[in-house]
């Protein structure tokens, strides 16, 4: 056997290293989607189940949904309210539910807002056809906590904070104010406003106004920043056409800490157009409306106008109509369901 | 550190050792042949094909939509006007004259530059090309693989090929047909190194559209260096870096996203020892890739943080290897063990001939139900619209049935394990053969912690008849076959079981002066099933479309004559029959009856 030359040894081991490092490196994990998640069947291993029987959302409870499959698959928990029907959808990606991923804190997908009630939760499978339904019941004692401050929820039909502002004539009176014709957004109960604008031609129907209750005419807010702080509202849509709506907030301009028509500034939303039908969530910024801070710590009063599409409307004028619900101050961003 | 020392002693003997510089010399890229005179030369191609297809089998039986006949051809002349002001210094241009079979007074007829290029030599050293050229480094920066559906192609279906390759640039050399410029020189010295030698190039792969789609171009180049004979064994030592980059340039148009590939390597070529009975080398390159996006942001705007990072990928090959040859005996024999990373990705290396995502230009929709028909054997004979030299960003779909081991060529990602290899060719012997084993498996799995394995067969064989039986012309045969076996285990949906079979024979007899007969037959059968995931980002699995699942066969038979005017000038007329059949769909078997007229005049 030959001897090799020193340098040529050297020159092969360099290389044997170098070729020997180059391909220790590599990342292994699988490429693509799994393939039993893939093309395998659909098998449920363990129903849904709720944590608990009960919980309590006011006391910052929240209740966590298990269930366990064959495979990585699309689902959808849906949680109903069996009084409010109020919903809550959460969806994923899984081979199970757990903790992290099928936790509900109370809050909602779809308006109204849960109640205290008994709850169904129903668990299906979009992607796996010819799937079983999977369901479990629990009871929420109290609701979620909001954040933020509350103009009013129309729980009372009596508040003296309200003023209808029915100036001509047009509201229809036998319709109009607190009340449940439809499951309020929050609680028991909203405010609704129809009326026909038929007496003048002049758009405006009517208005109703939330002035507040405190002592020194203001409304609490939970910042005066216009652009952290943000109105909220739920809106009906009773499917009348010709429905504007504009919600107003007031800022105290002389600062008697009490709305001066005339005197104090009047901002809008301008025009609000609600075109899916039942309950929608409204928010915006005071900054947005056009608020300044000064303003913001001085609002005074909260107005929600309805007005008619008079220029669509036809010569025989039809009513229009709208429920409001739940109007409220967040800081930060709109209010989360 | 005896190793480092002897390193900066090479790089140190490269400096001080007297160079001569040399301009590089090969086929294509060569400097102008200084033995012609300075002037103007013509020559070029011509070629006439007209084909008539007839579809038939049970399919066409019941099939009342698609046309049972094609009747098609072409014209072609590409008149090529070469120029040589002076010795050193060349300018070509082919001008394209087609017409289309049918296309009379205009109609059909298309006239078009097919290729323009200039060469020369700077100061009598330094090679350049601007224009089109043809370009290849190593199988792991810029490189053609082979391709698809073919081992030994027999002598009766290689007119046809030669018409893919022509209108497809492929030279034979594993080259791509790149638009750009090319500088390369060399250096020789008196000692310790025999010669250095510098090839860079620059070519622009897409042009911008002015809008999203920016200019992507492709550059790099080669540093060589091969030793003097050292040592009582007189060996040799070949070393290069290569480079690779592929980049679009995100200052065209409006774009303000590309890619960047580069890829670094290093090969070695070490002849251990070479005597007159044999020699004994030590092969390999090794090296690394990067595969990313890249992203320019305008004035004042900032990434979305809810996008992610930009996607960027790296991963490391080598291939190492020893190569004998007993030279007395013609016999040569190869091992190479070779470990390619699943995310090395090297564009111009990876890029397919066989474009599977094309569909067959005849009758590429037939039956009732007008179903796109898969590419087989017949498609891949002839229909240079199903080839392409382009370079893409991402791994090319392929078909299972033809290429599962290595469908991407030698830099086929993903995958471990050895090449073994036999060739035997004695100087007038009577057969050249070769057998290429493959046994692979994948490095990380697709969709599934369980790897594929791999084996790969490949044989060849010309066998000169003539001789043997003392036939006074030219009578031979070939052979080449191909079978393929994938597996995987695991659970019901990971498995995979694939088998493929590709089979060629041909003969060619000289049956009067010129006058060949050609006989040639193909064909391929597969059964089983495995997974072909659909590729996104350079070549992650993004889905599986479904089970890849066949139990087809496909035969292609050729029969006609050839008359050979000129060694470049030919006549070949032939019939050829191609069937394809599938077990679980027979009613869906059909097949094509051709006959073709074919002549070919290179000047």
């Amino acid at each position: 056997m030959p001897r090799l030359s020193s340098p040529f040894r050297n020159v092969v081991a360099g290389l044997v290293l170098a070729v020997a490092v180059a391909g220790c490196d590599h990342v292994t994990d699988p490429d693509g989607p799994n393939l039993n998640d893939r093309f395998g069947p659909f098998r449920l291993v363990e129903p849904l189940a709720a944590s608990s029987q009960t919980v309590d959302f006011a006391a910052g409870q929240s209740i966590v949904f298990t269930a366990q499959f064959n495979k990585q698959t699309d689902w959808v928990l849906e949680i109903t309210g069996t009084q409010s029907g109020a919903v809550k959808r959460i969806e994923g990606f899984s081979r199970e539910l757990t903790a992290e991923n099928a936790r509900w804190d109370g809050g909602t997908t779809d308006l109204p807002l849960f109640r205290a009630e008994p709850v169904t939760a129903a668990l299906f499978f979009p992607s796996e056809a010819g799937s079983d339904t999977t369901r479990a019941t629990t009871s929420a004692t109290s609701i979620r906590s909001y954040p933020g401050e509350v103009v009013t929820g129309f729980e009372e039909s009596d508040d003296a904070t309200l003023f209808l502002g029915n100036f001509e004539f047009d509201f229809d009176l036998s319709l109009t104010g607190v009340n449940n014709d439809v499951p309020a957004a929050e609680g028991e109960r909203f405010y609704r406003l129809r009326g026909t604008d038929n007496t003048l031609d002049n758009f405006f129907v009517g208005l109703l106004q939330i002035t507040s209750p405190s002592a020194d005419g203001y409304f609490a807010v939970p910042t005066t920043i216009p652009e952290d702080l943000f109105l909220n509202a739920f809106l009906y849509n009773f499917e009348a056409e010709f429905t504007i709506v504009i919600l107003e907030v007031v800022a105290d301009a002389n600062g008697n800490g009490r709305f001066d028509d005339g005197t104090d500034t009047i901002i809008g939303s301008g025009d609000i157009r609600l075109d899916e039908p039942g309950w929608t969530a409204f928010s915006r910024s005071a900054a947005d409306f056009g608020l300044t801070e000064a303003q913001a710590s001085q609002i005074v009063a909260v107005r929600a106008v309805l007005i008619s599409d008079n220029t669509a409307q036809p010569t025989s004028r039809e009513p229009v109509d709208f429920g409001v619900d739940y109007i409220t101050f967040t800081a930060g961003g709109p209010l989360q369901l | 550190m005896r190793t480092l020392r002897s390193g900066l002693l090479l790089i140190a003997a490269v400096l001080v050792a007297a160079p001569t510089a040399s301009a590089q010399d090969d086929e294509l890229g060569g400097p102008p042949d200084e033995a012609n005179a300075p002037g103007l030369r013509f020559n070029g191609l011509g070629r006439t094909l007209i084909q008539q297809t007839d579809l038939g089998g049970q399919l066409a039986d019941a099939d009342t939509t698609t046309a049972e006949a094609l009747a098609d051809g072409e014209f072609v002349l590409d008149l090529a006007v070469n120029a040589q002001p002076n010795r050193v210094t060349e300018v070509q241009g082919i001008l394209r004259l087609r017409n289309e079979f049918g296309g009379f007074f205009g109609s059909g007829v298309t006239v078009e530059v097919r290729e323009l290029w200039a060469r020369g030599i700077v100061a009598g050293a330094i090679e350049y090309r601007v224009g089109d050229m043809d370009y290849a480094l190593t199988p792991f920066t810029v490189f053609l693989p082979e391709a698809d559906g073919v081992v030994n192609t027999p002598e009766a279906f290689v007119p046809l090929r030669e018409r893919v390759a022509y209108e497809e640039f492929y030279t034979g050399r594993n080259e791509r047909r790149l638009q750009g410029g090319r500088l390369d020189f060399g250096l020789a010295f008196d000692q310790l190194v025999d010669e250095l030698d510098v090839r860079t190039f620059i070519a622009r792969l897409r042009a911008t559209d002015f809008l999203d789609t920016p200019t992507r171009l492709i550059g790099g180049g080669r540093l060589g260096a091969t030793s003097a004979a050292f040592g009582p064994l007189a060996s040799k030592v070949g070393l290069g870096v290569n480079l690779a980059s592929t980049w679009d340039d995100l200052d065209s148009g409006d774009a303000n996203e590309g890619i960047r590939n580069h890829v670094v390597t290093v090969d070695g070529d070490i002849g251990v020892v070479d005597r007159p009975a044999y020699a004994v080398a030590v092969v390999g390159e090794a090296g690394t890739s990067v595969a990313k996006f890249d992203e320019v942001l305008g004035e004042g705007q900032t990434r979305d943080p809810e996008a992610g990072p930009l996607l960027r990928e790296t991963d490391t090959f080598f291939e190492v290897g020893i190569e004998a040859d007993l030279k007395p005996s013609g016999v040569g024999v190869s091992a190479r063990f070779v470990n390619i990373g699943p995310d090395f990705f090297s564009a111009a290396a990876q890029s397919k001939r066989v474009d599977f995502a094309r569909r067959p230009g005849s009758f590429n929709r037939i039956g009732n139900e007008r179903d796109l028909r898969p590419v087989g054997l017949f498609d891949l004979s002839r229909d240079a619209a199903l080839y392409t030299f382009r370079v893409e960003d991402r791994l090319m779909q392929y078909d299972p049935r033809f290429n599962n081991t290595l469908p991407y060529g030698r830099a086929t990602p993903n995958r471990r394990g050895v090449h073994l290899g036999v060739d035997y060719a004695p100087e007038g012997g009577p057969l050249d053969a070769e057998l290429l084993v493959a046994l692979l498996s994948e490095i990380r799995g697709q969709g599934t912690t369980e790897l594929k394995d791999f084996a790969l067969v490949r044989a060849s064989a010309d066998v000169p008849v003539a001789p043997l039986i003392g036939y006074g012309r030219d009578l031979a045969v070939s052979l080449g076959t191909q079978v393929e076996s994938t597996s995987r285990g695991g659970g019901e949906f990971e498995t995979v079981d694939l088998t493929s079979t590709l089979f060629e024979v041909g003969l060619v007899a000289e049956v009067y002066d010129r006058l060949d007969v050609l006989l040639g037959a193909k064909t391929r059968s597969s059964s089983g099933s495995d997974y072909v995931p659909q590729v996104e980002n350079f070549n992650d699995v993004r889905d599986f479309p479904g089970r890849f699942v066949t139990d087809d066969r496909e035969s292609l038979l050729a029969g006609g004559l050839r008359y050979r005017f000129r060694d470049d000038v030919y006549l070949t007329v032939q019939v050829q029959q191609f069937r394809y059949g599938d077990d679980a769909t027979p009613e869906d078997d059909y097949r094509f009856d051709q006959v073709f007229a074919l002549y070919t005049m290179s000047f």
